[in-house]
Order: C-alpha cells, then structure tokens, then sequence
C-alpha cells in the first residue's frame, strides 16, 4: 500500500519531467534525469525501510505470555526445515576404500565353512564398499529406509541390498517404547551386527561375526522390540525370519524358518561410567547352506546364543576429548543336521556339535581426533565325527585365534583414516600378519549413532 | 489358568506401574539450564531428569541406555534444537516410542526455535566444519532468551499438566519478576564490559558477548567443531599482537591446552566461565550463573 501511494506522485512528476524534457536542450535532459534518478532512489530508499520497520514490529508481536522483551524468533523461522526438507528424504553416502598387504597368500579359517563375506579382504588397494542411503518419514505412521552397498566380487560391481525395511512410529499408536521393523534389516543381535560396518572400531570384523553370521545376520524378516518402563534401561525383542541369510541357506520359502530373541539392560555408574549387557538367541533351519565357496554344505538346524557388553568410561563423561570403550561378544552355536565337503567327497555326514568363538577389545581415544585399539579373537572349533575326518571341517583341535591393533585420526564427524595391524593364526602353520589403511568419509545426511 | 493369574498380575503390574508413578510430570532437559529453568517455574510438580552436565560438551553424547530410559518415562523434553543434539537426540526419541514427544508434539519444546538465533550461516558446506545451518545454538547465555523460553515452557507445562496450570503460572510470575529485575541489575553491573575484546574457544559465548556489547574476536577453533590448528593459532597470535584481547575464554568442558598456549603468549588472561547451571561450584541456578559470569568477566577485564 505504503509503496503504491508513494509511486503514484513520482510516477506523475516523472512523466511532467518528461515531458517538459521534450522542449528542453539535451545536456538539461540529462541533469534532469539524473535529478529523477536521484528522486527515485531515495523514494525506494525511503519505503524499503518502512518496510523493514513495518515487518520488525510485526515479528515482534508476542505469541505467549512475555514478561521480558527480548528477541524472539521471526515469524516462519523453523530451521529444521534448512536441513531436512520433509518432502524429500535424507540422502547419505558412505565412501570406503583400503589398501591391504597379508604375508600369507592364502587364508582359511579351519574348522569351519564360513560365506563370502567372511572371509579375508582383497589384497592391494580396494574400494570396499560404497554405502547409499535413503531414508525418510512415510507419513505418520512409518519411517523407511534403504541401503545399499555397491561391492565388487570377482570383477564385476555389484548392487547388495544391505537393508530396507520399514518401521513403526510413534503415532502408529502402539504402547511407549514398542516398536516394529520389517523387511531387511541389520536385526537386533549382539553388539556388532546391529551397526553398519562404517562405524567399526576396526577395519574388519573379529573371528566370531566372520565365523557364525558372515560378517551380519540382514536376513528377510520382521521384528519386535519394546523397551520397559523401569527404571534403569531394559528392553525385550524378537523376530522371524525368511532364513534365506547365512548362517541359515535354502529357505523352503514357505513361512519362517528362522526365529530370534533378546534381551538387554543397561544403566550408568556415576557420571562417567555407562555400561550395557545383552543376551540373545538365533534358530533355524537351514534347508541347504553353502561355505567355502560351494564346496560345503551344511542342512539342519541351527542355534545361535550369544551375550554381549559394552562398558564406556569417559573422563567428566565428556567423551569429546578422551574415552575408553570395553566391550566383548560371546556366541555359542550348536549345529544338529548333516554336512557334506564336496571338495574331499565325505558324502553327507550326520553332524550334531557345538562351536563357539568370543573377542574383546579396547579402544582409547587419547586426544580428540586421535584412538588406539587392540583385539582379540579367538573361536572353539567343532569336534567332527568320523566321516568328516581331513574335511575342511576337521580342525583337529586347534583353535584359530587373531590379533589386532588400530590407531585412527578422526578430523570430524565425517571423515576417518584408520591403520590397522592384524596378526592371524587361523590353521595350524598359518601365521598371516597383515596390514591394512582404511579411510571412510561420510557425504549427506549423517544419522544419529546408538550408544 | 492357575499359571495364568501370577502372570497377568506380574503384566499388570509392569503396565500399571508407570500410571501409578504418574503424580509428577516428568521433564527430560537435554542441558542444565533448560533443567534449571523448569525447576523455577514447575518447583514441586516436575520431577526433572538432566541428560548432560556442565562438564560435557552437548554437541558430542552418547545415546547411552540411561538416557534411553530417562525418554522412556518423560511427558515433556526440553532440548536447545538447532542441531544442537542432533548426534543423540534422535535415537533417544525413536526408541522412546511416545508420540506426545516428537518433533511437532506439544511435549517436545526446542528453545532455539524461540528466539533470533546468531552466527546463521552463509554458506553450507561441511568444508566450514560442523556448522549449524539453523545458526549458532548456543542461545541460553542471552538471559531475554531465558525470558522467551520462560514463556513458551510454561505454556507447554500447562497443556501437559491442566490439573496443576495455576501453580505454573504463579511460577512463572514469579519467575519472570525477579529475572526482570535481575536482568536490570546484571545490565548496569556490566556496563563497564561494553566493548571489551574477548577471544573465545568456541562460538559457545556469542550470545553473552552480544548481550554485554562485548567485541568478539575470532574462536580458537578455526572452523567449528575442529579442533585449534597450530597454524591457525599462530595466525591469530599475530592478529592479537597487533590488536590485543583483555580477556580469552572458555566453557569447562572445552580442553585448556590452545587457550592457556595463547594466555601465555600474549599474557591475557584465560578464564574458565560456568557457561551453564553447575559449571562451578558457584553456579547453583541460573540467577547465580549470570552473577558469577559477570562478577568473572568483571574481575578479570579489571586486572
């Protein structure tokens, strides 16, 4: 309004000027155009800060009961809306790349069939893999996401569908603290396999997850978890499963072949301690599992228990400059069905034993960017029966056991460079002694981290 | 059926158990001084639950289990916003599945949201360190902010416990009285700090520094969330030679190594300031945070 009013009169005395301009030499012309410019200009100047004024005084109107001028938010300030559009979903991309050297050519972890996943890294400089994410709010009632790994095996590069599930929230309207997921996921199961690899303390995963779960159990399925309302943290869960994901193969496909449950609890020690301890179990059939390649095969039940605990101590509980992490898995898995090596033709074998395996470690950031870790790992083979004697399962007693030691400079949130020194006996007369760099980078929306 | 019974009492007691403990209203404040304020206007009727301590930099926090449990149970969380919490707040509302508390919901409250932030950034790009694109989130040492979240605490107090809406309003009365005055008296007593240079660790004083009229230097930390680079300390070591600070800056939580290096450089003074409720011994609440921070500054400026 303010604008028009004072428009009009400039735009009339303009066109008098002009006019009258008609008449007049050129050099007055240009004097007067100058003059109007001039005019003009602190006209505009004049409203713009009206405006201005006008916006601030309506901005400052108080919306609750206001005690104490202040400076209150301007009107439309939401700043989640800068970050996270809720109309297009959060886009994140994981970029991992090593080098590693082994003094071993080969390496084999004896006494058990283990899957791709789990076996050792490439040699040489590699990209691992390259994580893509999309997540997002559905609507009201579910959250979605997706990832996934692009990875290279043999040599080709290939899309993985590590995770895409979808979960309930809040506003579902199921009771505080449950909770739904379903689809494919990294489900509910120790310490390790929940987490995506990027945020390992190491640049490989220890014996145990290599062994029993080929790294992470992210089998078809859906899952439960409901966290009680008591006190200190404690929370119940569980699952069921196409069994399609190692250890479980061949799923008949006709409802779930695999189960899960869990339970965990967790608290504080004064202000600088916080610990967690969880307790689980994974079982299924396994209609046809294959290991070593395609040269074992594993059909029957399997199940898997496992514990973990996780202990963090930092000083004045600021883990921002120094912190100490503890933390150890426990699994134990018994195996009640029939194995065949095709590689020594042993025909099918019944097999009904038990093997476990367990790690710890240590992490210490020593300065704000800077941690030092070390590892150990080590796994219980099976006793094999007769028929599965000089069999790639027949370890004769011995225990494959593993070393690592990690240093990593971290220069922010995003961005990490890792060294990792690993020392490996995982069949008698193998010593392996490996080293391997490591960078992840994070681009995009970068999620929350669980404890 | 004879199984049957001690379970379902054992479930109904674990169901029922939360209603029963419901007397209170129970607050989750993500810092001190969002605790500390809903100490002064709820008093009795908010049981308080405090996430982060003075000694912690709530930028960086686990989504510890304890604080899990803490979600679990809250009917209002108070939190700064501004991705302030964004490494750990977002876990503990997802695993609280309470629909009342996410973002949108009457009882989540981020002060942030509330006031004019500072320090909003020209450009996004993570090059510029952990930079907070809503602006600098560190707005509770403005005490006319405390003022404006005073308000809106209140107002969400009431919808979240109707039963007990006239004793928050007498709170916030009272409340907003004595800030009034205190806030004249810190004004006067910091009269003399107007325009005095300060050099500060990180952007976590900017709002003090504006309300005091104070000069700011550039931060320690070259970008933001980064830790002081040697370079960049030798850079603003010869800035402050030329143009010298009265006084260098930082919170407890923040290490002491860049700031006494340059203290000892320069010979300008490094001081430790509470920077929120409990970050010494004199900083009980937030009346006695502003006195002791000024009284600090005051001291300090007048060596």
């Amino acid at each position: 309004m303010r604008y028009q009013v004072v428009a009009v009169p400039a735009a009339l005395i303009s066109l008098l000027l002009n006019g009258a301009a008609l008449a007049a030499q050129d050099n007055d012309i240009q004097a007067m155009k100058a003059e109007i410019q001039s005019m003009r200009q602190s006209y505009e100047s004049r409203i713009a800060e009206l405006e201005s004024k006008l916006s601030k005084i309506e901005s400052q109107k108080p919306s609750a009961p206001q005690a104490v001028s202040g400076s209150p938010a301007p009107a439309g300030n939401s700043g989640r809306n800068i970050r996270d559009n809720s109309f297009n979903p959060s886009i994140g991309v994981i970029l991992n790349g090593r080098f590693g050297g082994y003094s071993e050519d080969n390496s084999s972890i004896t006494g058990f069939a283990i899957g791709e996943e789990g076996e050792r890294g490439k040699e040489g400089f590699a990209v691992d893999e390259s994580e893509l994410n999309f997540s997002s709010n559905v609507d009201d009632k579910f959250y979605g996401s997706v990832t996934a790994a692009i990875v290279r095996e043999g040599n080709e590069d290939k899309i993985e569908l590590e995770e895409a599930y979808i979960q309930t929230l809040p506003g579902m309207g199921l009771p505080n603290g449950a909770n739904v997921k379903a689809g494919r996921a990294l489900w509910t199961l120790g310490y390790l396999n929940e987490q995506h690899s990027h945020t390992d303390d190491f640049a490989d995963r220890p014996l145990p997850y290599r062994v029993f779960l080929n790294n992470a159990y992210n089998d078809d399925g859906a899952e439960v978890s409901y966290v009680l309302p008591t006190s200190f943290y404690s929370e119940i869960g569980g699952g069921v499963f196409r069994g399609d994901d190692f250890p479980f193969g061949g799923a008949s496909g006709g409802g779930f072949d695999a189960w899960s449950a869990f339970a965990r609890i967790g608290g504080d020690i004064g202000e600088n301690q916080s610990w967690r301890l969880g307790g689980y179990t994974l079982s299924g059939d396994t209609g046809g599992r294959a290991g070593n390649g395609e040269s074992v095969n594993f059909t029957g039940d399997s199940n898997l228990y496992a514990a973990d605990l996780r202990y963090v101590w930092a000083p004045t509980g600021n883990p921002r400059e120094q912190e100490v992490t503890l933390q150890g898995e426990y699994f134990w898995r018994s195996e009640d069905g029939a194995y065949e090596d095709f590689a020594a033709a042993t025909g099918e074998v019944a097999f009904d034993e038990h093997a476990r395996g367990w790690y710890a470690q240590g992490v210490y950031k020593f300065l704000p960017q800077w941690r030092l870790g070390y590892r150990y790992s080590r796994l219980k083979t099976p006793d094999v029966p007769v028929g599965l004697l000089a069999s790639a399962l027949d370890a004769g007693g011995y225990r494959p056991e593993a070393h690592a030691v990690m240093v990593d400079w971290t220069n922010s949130e995003f961005s990490r460079v890792r060294l990792q020194y690993n020392h490996e006996e995982l069949s008698r007369s193998q010593n392996d002694d490996q080293i391997l760099l490591q960078y992840i980078m994070s681009i995009g929306a970068h999620g929350a981290h669980k404890y | 059926m004879k199984h049957i019974l001690p379970l379902v009492s054992f479930l109904g007691l674990i169901i029922a158990a939360p209603f029963s403990a419901q007397a209170k209203v129970n607050l989750f404040a993500c810092e001190p001084e969002w605790a500390a304020l809903a100490r002064e206007i709820g008093g009795d009727e908010v049981e308080i639950f405090t996430a982060t301590t003075a000694r912690q930099d709530p930028h960086y926090v686990r989504a510890k289990p304890s604080l899990i449990a803490a979600m679990r149970k809250a009917d209002l969380v108070v939190c700064t916003g501004a991705s302030l919490e964004t490494g750990w707040l977002p876990v503990l509302l997802q695993k609280s599945g309470k629909a009342s508390i996410q973002p949108g919901g009457v009882g989540l409250l981020y002060a942030a949201e509330l006031v004019r932030l500072l320090d909003i950034p020209d450009r996004l790009d993570r090059a510029e360190g952990d930079i907070h694109p809503e602006g600098n989130p560190h707005m509770h040492l403005d005490p006319h902010n405390i003022a404006l979240v005073a308000a809106a605490l209140t107002e969400r107090l009431k919808l979240v416990d109707a039963a007990n809406a006239s004793s928050y309003q007498a709170g916030f009365d009272a409340f907003s009285q004595k800030w009034r005055q205190a806030v004249q008296r810190w004004e006067t007593e910091a009269a003399e700090l107007k325009g005095v240079y300060v050099v500060a660790h990180h952007k976590s004083f900017a709002y003090l520094l504006t309300w005091l009229g104070m000069r700011k230097a550039v931060t320690l930390e070259a970008k933001a969330g980064i830790p002081p680079a040697a370079s960049h300390l030798q850079s603003l070591l010869q800035t402050l030679r030329q143009d010298p600070a009265r006084l260098i800056i930082r919170t407890p939580y923040e290490p002491d190594d860049a700031s006494e290096w340059l203290s000892e450089k320069t010979g300008t003074p490094a001081l430790v300031l509470p920077f929120t409720v409990g970050g010494d011994a004199k900083s009980g609440d937030l009346f006695a945070l502003f006195d002791r921070t000024i009284s600090l500054l005051k001291s300090a400026n007048g060596v």
